[in-house]
């Protein structure tokens, strides 16, 4: 029963519900399916290739940045009147990426979704990289990012105190605390199925490195006991925590007077729009991973199908929210606002404005179709072109209000240097090559979890009554 | 498992309408009787049709997203919410009166309906072909139209699976919930910003209406749990509705005061933080005199008490407790829609008037009948559902 | 299996599936056994309740780290910006709850998190890199898919054979003894002692930082990266060997003329004429100069002078409420001394300045300084008026007096 590219997957059948696991997998087959990935003693050829690539781009990415501290914040394209170019659309753009992986492990966890059990561990792996590549634009955004530390409350000798009414400090703290909360979650979810890396390890490195981090887990009733009600918590904590981060980001714009920018719904709207690029995302990744690395019974079509329709019904919301937006723009009499909207679609960034609205209104409801929902070329193509259209939207809602501001004197045109593109590049490079790096040495699918939803772990109830 | 209403369905319809009638007699009453040519009246009643209509939209929310995921837990409450969704044409009935008033030129309510007074302002004749009372009465007439087709047609197909075999009347709901939560999401979140939100003609907020959808959730999650509460207390539902879909509906409820307090919060603090006199006055007409103390009941009943009163699983899971939250939610769910509303008739402080609870009394009376002669003959659980065993076994975390 | 080492630990029983073993939990704490445990690849759904295992106490710690979280964070942000270093950003108010909220919010989930993860792996008493179950081969299918049960030793029922017999009957697999290890269980010397040393040494940053915040210097604060403290610029009076005269500072270019150059009559320039001061105003005074200088004056006089010239501007007044002793009080422009006084001594006191007034005349053209001396005039003609002054044609407008 694997599933090849184009298998129709059956609507549910009613009375009962479809096995989540393909072929007939028991507890011992599933850990070497996984463990497997990581034991292997070399990879497989693909996968020295695209860390050759995204190895070297992330190079590149070093390269920039070191240019970029040394020389100043004027080799980007920032400038008078667009203060915030790539780096904060490139910000906003990763930290949304990273809400796929909190929302599948947390918020699926609490909605009792077991087939979050395949893909929660790549998808919080892909978060914590995503937040790496974010949180790398506001550290060296700021132009003397020796004093950086003056964002942070550390007593100084300048006795002052950094402005906690800011939105740029709740960012500040939403998104190390959602760094800092995610790799617990992560790091928690790994240490059982560490602990079965080391009781399979073959060599006393792996023994001790594996072993180290698995801090003697031993399946014991009691631990697990604690670990699920922690495991809850955490999931019950990051739920609200994922909606408050990219809340808070978003009001990095809204708190502002900037017409396009001062509207209520940013924080709901950039909640759904991040999750929609996440899962955009993750099926980017997840589709090639699974063909790699030999994941398809365990990350199934059904799986894919899944996200699929999670990305079309956030993609929907986003969509109602540009209608609202628009709606209320017009509505509200404000001609700032309504001038903004006006300039979005016809003025110099039109060409921006109209990839964002074909990416992200219109190429989602191919997924109204079945067919593409479970095809796995199309399916990728749809995905990359949301985040696409993710990409765009972040840029037109920057680059657009700034660059057509109240005062026409002010108006300028934003265009990005070589620097940008390279160091925007080059994260999508460091992405890659950690999420790669974590494909090789760790477990990319939650092992323990999966056992859960096996018929193995019911014995003596009804199989598949979940 | 298939018991229905029967005989009570006559009993309690009947005790529900004399509650109506006698509401209606008294708030009409009441309301001539504050000679202020019935404005105070009209938003006392927009309240009550609000609240309940917001109930019915909660329910159908939750129907179309049970059928949506697939879910397995819900099936034995379902049958409870589907009856609460159909529940519109009522509320469109009552409703109605208010339109006709404004189509006469002759509404307190909304300040647009007054066609010199648009045209003298630059800012409102701007969108005079938008705030006109015959566009209005049409999108009206769109919104309750979708919302009672939806609720009847969602009743409909389900009833249809009782006396199915197979799983097609399911499998049908399945395909169409999703372009029915389309249609649900854009008529909710207009609806919004027509009904409510003109009332201040000068104001918008572009969250608007997912706050008043929260707010739906919250009090369709609260009267379920009481309508259920209720079943049991009369030997309806015995086994089949335990503490566990209890459990659930509480972890709904929950979830919905906290997106609640996240949505109001966001909504306040961005108009409060960019300080744009066209915004704050808003918030200002709701912070000036009495209505101060409104609002801070607000924040701290709707939302920072019950939080912390729902957040523990044995607040959940103890039925006592949970239907004390439940009630405790619909009073809030009460005063979040009078603080929206009242503001335009009492602008010098919060003042409860006796119409405001006879209009509540026959609005309610009259939703109750209908609801109870909808119930009247229809099991009140799904029979035959393919997921009813699924959900009849469920147990939580 | 290792040798006998050390006493006995436990006996371990293996089961093949989750019914075998959440049986045999079962029979065992039924028996009464206390100190035993069932070891899986994943969670048993229902084992907490076959084994007779009470609710953990970690949610409770979770709100308890959540609530302080809260509490911290109000109260830091109202300390540090409300309080120790106070000040007004963008007309909010100092401390604005809305505002605190985002940092109050994502600080309580921060420590609920530490809460709920390191209070699991401290109540579950991990890391424990050692156990004596390790040195069974078998054991490690716990971690695959095998199911064990193992009773401990040290339990007040735990007989060896009578335990083992129970074991042994509830599973087909041979019951195996799990001794202690004989080693030591502490950390080996030179870890303990190099993890002290490395706790003295991340001590010395925090004690220079606490020395350097308390003690006073006389040198200039030390920062790494010297931003701009040092710029390459020549300072005036520097020597500069590029310019043949070796100087930095450059002289005027030839044919430089200074400023009113080419104006030359001093009474214009200078309100004088020889020592005395001129009575008249050197320009024609229109309307339109008027009206400068009335406009002049309200940007320039009235802060001090008030906006009738009565010495009644707001400066005069914030200093009276202040009392501050030092502050003359600016003359009223109707007092008959001033009124006395010729044109062009006032000119030259807007221009000049007197007493405490400072000097104007960096900040105004000639021209505008004479357009106030004008309006002055006009000013105090205004309150110093008799009905006699008044037209003709506007008299019938004063009420009878």
């Amino acid at each position: 029963m694997t599933a090849s590219a184009t298998t129709k997957v059956r609507l549910d059948e009613p009375y009962h519900r479809p096995l989540l696991i393909e072929g007939a997998e028991d507890l011992a087959s599933v850990t070497n399916r996984v463990c497997g990935v990581v034991e292997r003693p070399k990879p497989p050829r693909a996968w020295y290739i695209a860390i050759t690539i995204s190895g070297s781009m992330t190079l590149m990415l070093g390269a920039m940045v070191v240019y970029l501290i040394s020389t100043g914040v004027g080799v980007w394209g920032n400038n008078a009147p667009a203060f915030w170019g790539w780096d904060i659309v490139n910000f906003v753009f990763w930290v949304g990426i990273a809400h796929a992986g909190t929302l599948i492990s947390a918020i699926l966890f609490l909605l009792r979704q077991k087939w979050r059990t395949s893909i929660n561990r790549a998808a919080e792996a892909m978060t914590l990289f995503a937040v790496c590549c974010a949180g790398m634009y506001p550290a060296v955004h700021v132009g003397r990012i020796w004093v950086a530390y003056w964002l942070f409350p550390v007593p100084n000798q300048m006795q002052m105190w950094p402005n906690f009414r800011s939105p740029l400090l709740w960012d500040v703290f939403a998104v190390s605390t959602y760094a800092t909360v995610s790799a617990l979650f992560w790091f928690m979810g790994l240490v059982p199925d560490l602990a079965t890396l080391r009781d399979r390890a073959t060599t006393k490195l792996k023994r001790v490195l594996y072993g180290f981090f698995a801090l003697g887990w031993r399946g014991s009733a009691r631990h697990w006991q604690r670990f699920e009600r922690a495991y809850l918590l955490l999931a019950a904590l990051a739920t609200p925590l994922v909606l408050s981060v990219h809340s808070v980001v978003s009001f990095d714009f809204a708190v502002s007077q900037v017409s396009g920018w001062h509207t209520t719904i940013f924080p709901p709207y950039f909640v759904a729009g991040a999750i929609f690029s996440g899962f955009a995302m993750v099926v980017t990744v997840m589709v090639p991973a699974r063909e790699l690395f030999g994941l398809k019974e365990l990350v199934t079509l059904r799986h894919l199908e899944n996200m699929n329709k999670v990305i079309l019904a956030t993609g929907s919301m986003v969509g109602l929210a540009y209608a609202t937006e628009f709606f209320i723009a017009w509505y509200g009499g404000n001609p700032y606002e309504r001038f903004t909207f006006v300039n979005r679609a016809f003025g110099p960034y039109a060409w921006a404005y109209w990839i964002m609205i074909f990416c992200n209104v219109v190429v989602p409801q191919f997924f109204w179709s079945k067919r593409i929902r479970t095809n796995l070329w199309l399916m990728v193509v749809v995905a990359i072109l949301v985040n696409v259209g993710m990409w765009f939207e972040r840029f037109v809602i920057i680059v657009t209000s700034l660059a057509r501001t109240y005062l026409p004197s002010s108006w300028g045109y934003f265009k990005p240097t070589w620097v940008d593109v390279c160091t925007f590049a080059g994260t999508i490079g460091l992405f890659f090559t950690l999420f790669l790096l974590f494909c090789r040495f760790l477990p990319m699918v939650a092992i323990a979890e999966v056992k859960t939803v096996l018929p193995a772990a019911h014995a003596h109830k009804e199989n598949g009554h979940e | 498992m298939s018991e229905t209403l029967g005989t009570r369905s006559r009993r309690w319809s009947t005790l529900a309408l004399v509650v109506g009638l006698a509401g209606l007699v008294l708030a009409l009453v009441l309301g001539s009787a504050r000679g202020d040519a019935f404005k105070r009246f009209e938003h006392s009643w927009l309240v009550s049709c609000l609240y309940f209509l917001s109930i019915s939209l909660g329910g159908l929310f939750f129907v179309i997203i049970q059928h949506l995921v697939r879910a397995g837990w819900s099936v034995v409450v379902r049958r409870v919410a589907e009856l609460v969704a159909a529940n519109t044409p009522v509320t469109a009935l009552l409703f109605a009166p208010l339109v006709v008033l404004l189509l006469r030129g002759d509404s307190g309510l909304w300040p647009w309906g007054d066609v010199a007074k648009v045209h003298a302002s630059p800012l409102l004749e701007g969108k005079a072909a938008f705030l006109d009372a015959r566009f209005f009465a049409l999108r009206c007439v769109v919104y309750f139209g979708i919302w009672i087709f939806l609720g009847r047609w969602l009743l409909r197909r389900s009833l249809e699976q009782d006396g199915a075999q197979d799983a097609a009347p399911t499998l049908a709901l399945e395909r169409r919930a999703a372009p029915a939560m389309v249609a649900f999401a854009l008529s909710i979140n207009f609806a919004a910003f027509d009904i409510l939100m003109t009332l201040n003609p000068t104001w918008a907020s572009t969250i608007f209406g997912v706050c008043f959808f929260a707010g739906s959730m919250i009090s369709f999650f609260a009267l379920t749990v009481l309508l259920l509460r209720f079943l049991q207390r009369n030997a309806l539902l015995g086994k089949a509705v335990r503490v566990e879909h209890y459990h659930d509906l509480g972890k709904f409820l929950f979830a919905f005061v906290f997106f609640w307090g996240y949505v109001s919060f966001s909504q306040f603090m961005l108009i409060w933080y960019a300080d744009l006199p066209e915004e704050t006055f808003w918030y200002r007409d709701r912070f000036h005199g009495t209505w101060l103390a409104v609002s801070w009941v607000l924040l701290l009943g709707h939302f920072v008490i019950p939080f912390a009163g729902l957040v523990s699983r044995h607040a959940k899971r103890r039925l006592w407790l949970l239907t004390f939250w439940a009630v405790w939610m619909l009073c809030m769910h009460a005063l979040e829609l009078f603080w929206l509303v009242m503001p335009g008739a009492e602008k010098d402080g919060a003042l409860v008037s006796p119409v405001d609870f006879a209009c509540f009394a026959a609005v309610g009376g009259i939703w109750f009948f209908a609801l109870a002669r909808l119930a009247g003959d229809k099991p009140l659980v799904p029979v035959n559902d393919p997921r009813l065993p699924e959900s009849l076994a469920f147990e939580n975390f | 299996m290792s040798e006998a080492q050390g006493a006995l630990h436990s006996l371990v029983a293996e089961f093949d599936d989750v019914d075998g073993v959440s049986a045999a939990a079962r029979a065992v704490r039924d028996a009464g056994y206390k100190a035993f445990d069932v070891y899986s690849p994943f969670p048993i759904h229902g084992i907490e309740r076959s084994m007779g295992l009470r609710a953990t106490r970690l949610p409770w710690l979770v709100l308890a780290c959540g609530l302080t979280g809260t509490v911290l964070a109000l109260f830091f942000q109202w300390w540090t910006n409300g309080h120790d270093y106070a000040f007004k950003i963008s007309g909010k108010p100092l401390f604005g709850v809305p505002a605190n909220i985002p940092i109050t919010f994502e600080f309580t989930v921060l420590l609920a998190a530490f809460g709920a993860f390191f209070g699991m792996f401290v109540l579950n008493r991990l890391p424990e890199h050692h156990n004596p179950l390790f040195e069974n081969e078998r054991f490690r299918r716990a971690t695959d898919d095998g199911f064990f049960l193992a009773i401990e030793a040290r339990d007040a029922q735990f007989h060896e054979r009578a335990t083992r017999e129970l074991l042994q009957s509830l599973t087909k697999h041979t019951v195996v003894a799990c001794h202690e290890s004989g080693e030591s269980r502490a950390l080996p010397v030179w870890v303990r002692a190099s993890m002290a040393g490395a706790g003295a040494l991340a001590l010395v940053p925090l004690a220079a930082i606490v020395a350097a915040r308390y003690r006073d210097s006389t040198q200039a604060p030390f920062h790494l990266i010297k931003d701009m403290d040092s710029q390459t610029r020549y300072r005036a009076q520097a020597a500069n060997p590029f310019f043949a005269d070796g100087r930095a500072q450059r002289p005027d270019v030839a044919g430089t003329v200074e400023f009113d150059r080419f104006r030359t009559d001093p009474a214009l320039l200078t309100g004088r004429a020889g020592e005395a001061f001129v009575d008249q105003i050197p320009l024609s005074v229109t309307a339109e100069l008027m009206q400068r200088g009335r406009t002049r004056f309200a940007v320039y006089c009235t802060p001090c002078h008030g906006g009738a010239g009565y010495g009644d501007g707001l400066v005069a007044q914030r200093a009276a409420t202040l009392q501050e002793q030092a502050f003359v009080p600016p003359a009223s422009l109707h007092d008959p001394l001033v009124r006395a006084r010729p044109a062009g001594q006032i000119f030259d006191t807007i221009r000049n300045g007197v007493r405490s007034m400072p000097a104007y005349g960096r900040q105004m053209s000639i021209e505008d300084s004479w357009a106030i001396v004008a309006f002055v005039r006009a000013l105090q003609r205004s309150q110093n008026a008799s009905v006699e002054d008044v037209p003709d044609a506007e008299r019938g407008r004063l009420g009878t007096r």
